[in-house]
């Protein structure tokens, strides 16, 4: 069981179809949530709190049906959304504790872990002012303390550094990053910059028109990558190619004596040093690179729209 | 998490059951209404009446305070439904006060600040999220209706020298069932109106029109088409017809005393109805981060 099944999800918005086919199974600790504008990344996550019920086909939320069993499922959700929502005329613990105590707690653990969760987010200064005198930044930060505060199993993070100046969104960042480390609560970070979900997330959800254009393991993406090469040589480069070929290695041509390969398990740089050696050939350039997020997610919105892929590298 | 080690740690304690959320809500919703220092300032005004009526009563019972201080009197006081049918129509006019500064800093201050997405996130549905702030309303008119005409009613039967409860019962059942039909007719109304209006005095001012302009239309049908259903759209007439039948009370404008009992009822239950409505189509829209 993941922690967010989708099952041929499709949920229409008056004759729109937002989301069109979802299939798949996030199971990661941060799982990344992208795409462009309209791509239906909100809607993904109002269904999955049970705000819009499928036309067709399931979501479920640790193996609760996301509509059928919203309330028991909203009780495991932290949620954070997008845009400013809080109520204002409320200091930031009173209303640290309402959020607390609506999500189940009795009155006397919210105020313990409202106070705690307003420390921890960096608010505990600034928690008996009233919510409409915080900053943009502490908006942000007051979001995510109610969303920890009741302790949810799922932080759904809708995007977190939204608006904020570069500190604050390091601060934010650093946050979400512990949050993971200590491991009882999973992510769904939805956001437009791809940094963001390189540094937190361990799994992309990349959407498309409605449709799910990538879901790829980051980590075991980066992974494959480490065999991937790019050379810049000097002398006989077609011979050369021709020979590391002859180690078993896959690999491309460029003008300018550029060369990429895919170097198996078995074989060592040192060998394409030996090999250079012995054809005259200078290796001026070794670069092993790291396919980033940006690739991955540039590549989905290549791909055919709508057409589901897991990304291949 | 912990304030002094600043870190995460998740919650294991016990958890409340779900219709604690509704309770949640309107304790909230109680504490924000009762905030306010108007709030407070108009249920001592509530105070005056019930204190100038229980005075009433200890006149009315007592014959040497009757003899001093009504000596001149050409009647004597009265304690019977007409009395308790007073004192509630007073005390519901001071209930659309407190409702109309009341219902919008239930609704306004969630909907200033877009704090549904945040609210409606938690295990609470649309219908627990009104039904939890129409509790907060309907306690807080509840002080200054049916409570102190039944706090009287006591007073009335303890003071009273002959066995006078049971002949009189039908007056406390007939007080409490007008009181409690107008201020939840009270409560639904101010919270629709809230929810629809963006600036709390504004909604203060619409929830008083909403009172007063269909009975100024109605009287103006009334003498135009020359019929009685016209007061229909008069509520303080209409619910004064209901207050006076419940409590039986005698009816004092016989112009439009024929207006039938199911008639006053079903335009209450419709103008119910269509607050209900206004409220599912301004929180629905509102329920969800639009993206």
């Amino acid at each position: 069981m993941g922690v967010i099944d989708l099952d041929r999800l499709e949920v229409r918005l008056g004759a729109r179809t937002v989301l069109d086919g979802l299939t798949g199974e996030l199971q990661g600790n941060a799982i990344g949530l992208l795409g462009p504008n309209g791509a239906g990344k909100s809607t993904l996550i109002n269904t999955l709190l049970g705000f819009h019920p499928p036309s067709k086909g399931t979501a479920r939320v640790f193996g609760l049906d996301a509509h059928r069993d919203r309330a028991r499922i909203r009780g495991a959700i932290g949620y954070m959304p997008e845009n400013d929502s809080f109520i204002g005329n409320m200091t930031g613990v009173h209303f640290v504790r309402y959020m607390a105590e609506l999500a189940g707690l009795p009155p006397g653990p919210a105020l313990e872990r409202a106070h705690e969760a307003l420390f921890y987010v960096g608010l505990g200064e600034v928690r008996y002012r009233k919510v409409n005198s915080y900053s943009l930044g502490m908006k942000q930060l007051i979001k995510l303390a109610q969303a920890l505060a009741h302790g949810p199993k799922l932080l759904i993070l809708d995007e977190p550094t939204n608006g904020l100046d570069p500190m604050a969104r390091q601060r934010m960042i650093q946050l979400v990053k512990e949050i993971r480390k200590e491991g009882s609560v999973k992510l769904l970070i939805s956001s437009h910059l791809l940094r963001d979900i390189d540094e937190t997330c361990d799994e992309v959800l990349i959407l498309k028109n409605g449709r799910i254009a990538a879901l790829c393991n980051i980590e075991a993406e980066r992974r494959s990558n480490r065999s991937f090469m790019e050379l810049e040589t000097v002398g006989a480069t077609e011979k050369f190619s021709v020979s590391i070929r002859g180690l078993g290695c896959e690999c491309a041509c460029f003008p300018g004596g550029r060369i990429k390969l895919v170097i198996p398990d078995n074989i060592e740089v040192r060998d394409l040093y030996v090999i250079a050696s012995e054809q005259g050939v200078q290796i001026r350039r070794m670069n092993q690179r790291r396919d980033s997020l940006e690739d991955i997610f540039l590549r989905a919105m290549d791909n055919e729209p709508g057409r589901p892929a897991h990304v291949s590298l | 998490m912990s304030v002094y080690k600043n870190t995460y740690r998740a919650y294991t304690g016990p958890v409340t059951p779900l219709w604690m959320r509704i309770y949640v809500l309107a304790r909230y919703g109680f504490a924000e209404a009762w905030s306010s220092k108007i709030t407070v300032a108009l249920f001592t005004l509530s105070l005056l009446p019930f204190a100038v009526f229980l005075i009433g009563i200890y006149l009315a019972n007592n014959p040497l305070a009757q003899m001093v201080i009504l000596k001149n009197a050409s009647r004597g006081l009265n304690v019977d439904a007409a009395y308790f049918l007073n004192m509630l129509e007073i005390q519901s006019w001071i209930a659309l006060a407190i409702t109309a500064w009341v219902a919008p800093r239930l609704i306004g201050f969630d909907l200033a600040d877009n704090a549904l997405p945040i609210l409606l996130s938690h295990p609470i549905s649309r219908v627990g999220y009104v039904f939890g702030k129409f509790m907060a309303m309907f306690v807080s008119l509840s002080m200054v209706t049916w409570v102190p005409c039944l706090l009287l009613f006591v007073y009335q039967c303890y003071s009273s020298a002959q066995p006078w409860a049971a002949a009189h019962l039908s007056i406390a059942v007939g007080v409490f069932i007008g009181a409690v039909i107008w201020i939840a007719f009270l409560s639904i109304l101010g919270l629709a109106l809230s929810s629809w209006v963006k600036w709390r005095v504004v909604a203060t001012g619409a929830i008083f029109a909403a009172i007063f302009v269909p009975a100024g239309v109605g009287a103006i049908v009334s003498a135009v088409l020359r019929t009685q259903w016209g007061f229909l759209l008069n509520l303080p007439v209409t619910m004064s017809i209901l207050w006076q039948r419940l409590l039986g009370a005698p009816e004092f404008m016989r112009s439009v005393a024929s207006l039938p009992t199911p008639a006053i009822v079903t335009v209450l239950v419709l103008a119910c109805l269509l607050c209900v409505a206004m409220l599912n189509a301004r929180i629905r829209a509102r329920e969800v981060v639009r993206g």
